[in-house]
């Protein structure tokens, strides 16, 4: 990890005339760190992105990376390289060209261009491609060249903007285990912008959890998924999405669907209304939980391992079951689901997460 | 199994077959309209010139079978050699200034900034005015006493009194160049605006994020990516001005000393004025193959036709 570099932004804003996108962001990265941002459509992270690689002016704020300041400095000086979504090849030059532009543009020794270009087609294994022109590729070739036009560079920081997202699912698994493997090879700081859940769990040593251009949550994939900050960090990691019932606060628990559940704790003065979340892949069929209640199955669907189960409470609020075991459970069945009051998670009605008192 | 299969698919081949039989018929009604015009428009009219140039062919009386003849003419005919190079000259030269211009035009109206839509309209407004209507403008504009340009010019004390501008060979050209420049422009601009439109803003960022500068962006991914835009553009203005004549015939008239005779003038010449139609046919068909090699080479030079 030689030439891992940090990087920090701070109170950066950006706003496109006098629509806001990104309102004050905080954040530090630290050296070789994989830093996931994901979020809704919309929410800002391509913009952040290209923020830091300098194809966006920052209208408030300091970007610095390395410890230095990078805020107006030109993309080229910023010691990042970026790989696009487009994969944004030179279409008129062949990979070797296309490998070797930066360097050609910032006057480097012939001998060099093509030792680094050589090196790096080495790591992506596209030596063999080296003489082809961008269109001769297929989708998953394109992206390793685009990933080895960024490694040429030998960037402080990889920037990815959902480089995977143009590839089939097939190609997005290997892809996505040759970046992690890039990541460990190389040690650099990447921050990498995506919509797939699983690249963001598998990937990252942190996620940062973006809404309307503000940080919901920083924190390992572990601690997003377990300790979800909001209600909104909850429904946004995980798949299927957590389960959201409405209830009320109970001494020592809470009830909902006319059942109360002891949960050890008084997540606030009872009577409260309060969301209640319970993610598909914590209920289990059966009442081998603390907690159990009846529901009924309106349809399902079977993905070979799992079992999803659409299935509603007495009171008419819809709730999604991870089946795992092999019984077939079929449509319009009553079922008794139980759970672990410990996975179950309150949410305020403003939407922040109501801390157990341990 | 696969013969039960075979069976049905063998006998549905026969109706796809005739199917596309019809369609390549109707394939052909489409284009019929396009082809009857440039039979009647462009094949015959040259063939039926092809025929002329083999003639002695005068306005009145029989036309009388040369061979040859016309043909061979050309070789020891100055005047002739004098309208090519005078053509060439103004070919180079107005292709050059044309594009001088439009380039920083097309640039400079290819980015969404406030009045973009302004300037575009302003700049291409001059297209759509006739180029023998564009003339007769600027022959007044640069007429000695009641013009624009004489007044202007003597009031800055550029010239002591009033000049005219046509008069002199450098002048009358210079402003002729100034006044298809001032037409063509927009058009060039627009073209070349196309082009420049065409390629996406991802590969201008990862170029800037690799470290080309502004002037290295344009040399190494603008330019080679607008091929074929400037291909187009450019085979439009050589031909556009090979083909000069308005400007000629309405601003000078042939110019100073008669040197302002473009190769169309002199076609124009031999043909309605000396009445000469055979050796105007012949000329005609010589510049056409002028005008063929011209854009081949340009093509070539551009490299249309490889793909990507
Ligand atoms: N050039 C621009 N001018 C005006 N608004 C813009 C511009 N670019 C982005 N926006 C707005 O900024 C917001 C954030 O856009 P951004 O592209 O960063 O979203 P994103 O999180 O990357 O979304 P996605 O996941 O769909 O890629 C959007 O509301 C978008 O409409
Ligand atoms: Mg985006």
């Amino acid at each position: 990890m030689a030439n891992a570099t940090g990087m920090a932004l701070r109170q950066v804003r950006k706003s496109f005339g006098s629509t806001d996108v990104i309102h004050g962001i905080d954040l530090d990265v630290q050296a070789g760190e994989f830093v996931v941002f994901v979020g809704p459509s919309g929410c800002g992270k391509s913009t952040l992105l290209r923020m830091i690689a300098g194809l966006e002016e920052v209208t408030d704020g300091e970007i610095s990376i390395g410890g230095r300041d990078v805020t107006d400095l030109d993309p080229s000086q910023r010691g990042i390289a970026m790989v696009f979504q487009s994969y944004a090849l030179y279409p008129h030059m062949s990979v070797r060209d296309n490998l070797g532009f930066g360097l050609k543009m910032a006057n480097t020794p012939k001998a060099e261009v093509e030792t680094r270009v050589a090196a790096a087609a080495k790591i992506l294994k596209i030596e063999p491609l080296l003489e082809r022109r961008p269109g001769q590729l297929s989708g998953g070739q394109r992206q390793r060249v685009a990933i080895g036009r960024a490694i040429v560079r030998k960037p402080d920081v990889f920037l990815f903007d959902e480089p995977l997202s143009n590839l089939d699912a097939e190609l997005r698994v290997s892809m996505r285990i040759e970046i992690a493997r890039l990541h460990k090879e190389l040690g650099n700081t990447m921050i990498y912008v995506t919509h797939d859940q699983t690249e963001a769990m598998t990937l990252a040593d942190r996620i940062v959890v973006l809404r309307d251009g503000k940080i919901e949550q920083v924190g390992t994939p572990r601690e997003v998924y377990e300790n979800p900050n909001n209600i909104f960090v909850a429904g946004f990691i995980g798949s299927p999405k957590m389960n959201f019932i409405e209830g009320v606060v109970v001494d020592g628990g809470v009830a909902f669907s006319g059942r109360t559940i002891g949960l050890g704790y008084t997540p606030a003065e009872p009577g409260t209304a309060v969301t209640i979340g319970i993610r598909p892949e914590h209920i289990e069929v059966g009442d081998g939980g603390e907690a159990t209640f009846s529901v009924g199955v309106d349809f399902s669907e079977y993905l070979g391992g799992t079992q999803y189960l659409y299935a509603t409470l007495p009171d008419g609020q819809s709730l999604i079951i991870e089946h795992r075991e092999n019984s077939d459970i079929g449509r319009d069945t009553s079922l008794t689901v139980s759970c672990d009051p410990g996975r179950i998670e309150v949410f305020s009605a403003t939407g922040s997460r109501i801390g157990r008192q341990r | 199994m696969s013969m039960t299969i075979a069976t049905p698919l063998a006998a549905a081949d026969k109706p796809r077959r005739r199917a596309r039989k019809s369609r390549q018929w109707q394939g052909l009604l489409y284009i019929a309209p396009a082809i009857i015009l440039v039979t009647i428009f462009f094949v015959i009219p040259v063939l039926f010139t092809v025929w002329m140039s083999f003639h002695n062919w005068p306005l009145l009386g029989q036309p009388s079978w040369i061979g040859l003849d016309n043909y061979i003419r050309m070789f020891s005919d100055t005047r002739f050699a004098a309208a090519l190079s005078f053509t060439a000259y103004y070919t180079v030269i107005a292709t050059i200034a044309i594009f001088a211009l439009a380039f920083p035009l097309a640039l400079f109206v290819q980015n969404e900034r406030r009045g973009v839509s302004a300037y575009r309209t302003i700049f291409f407004l001059p297209v759509v005015v006739g180029l023998a209507t564009a003339s007769l403008l600027w022959v007044w504009l640069a007429n000695v006493d009641s013009g624009l340009f004489s007044p202007i010019l003597r009031a800055f004390g550029v010239t002591g009194r009033s000049a005219n501008l046509l008069a002199t060979f450098n002048n009358a050209f210079a402003t002729i160049i100034v006044m298809v420049v001032w037409k063509i422009v927009g058009f060039t601009m627009i073209i070349l605006l196309t082009g420049l439109q065409s390629i996406p803003s991802d590969l201008i960022e990862a170029a800037r994020i690799d470290g080309a500068s502004r002037w290295q962006r344009f040399r190494f991914l603008t330019l080679p990516l607008m091929r074929r835009t400037l291909a187009l553009a450019l085979i439009l203005s050589v031909t556009g001005s090979v083909l000069a004549f308005d400007q000629f015939y309405i601003m000078t008239s042939g110019g100073p000393q008669n040197r302002m005779i473009s190769v169309v003038y002199y076609i124009f010449n031999q043909s309605f004025v000396s009445f000469q139609l055979g050796y105007g046919s012949a000329l005609s068909i010589v510049l056409l193959g002028i005008l063929v090699a011209l854009s081949v080479v340009q093509l070539w030079l551009l490299r249309v036709g490889d793909e990507k």
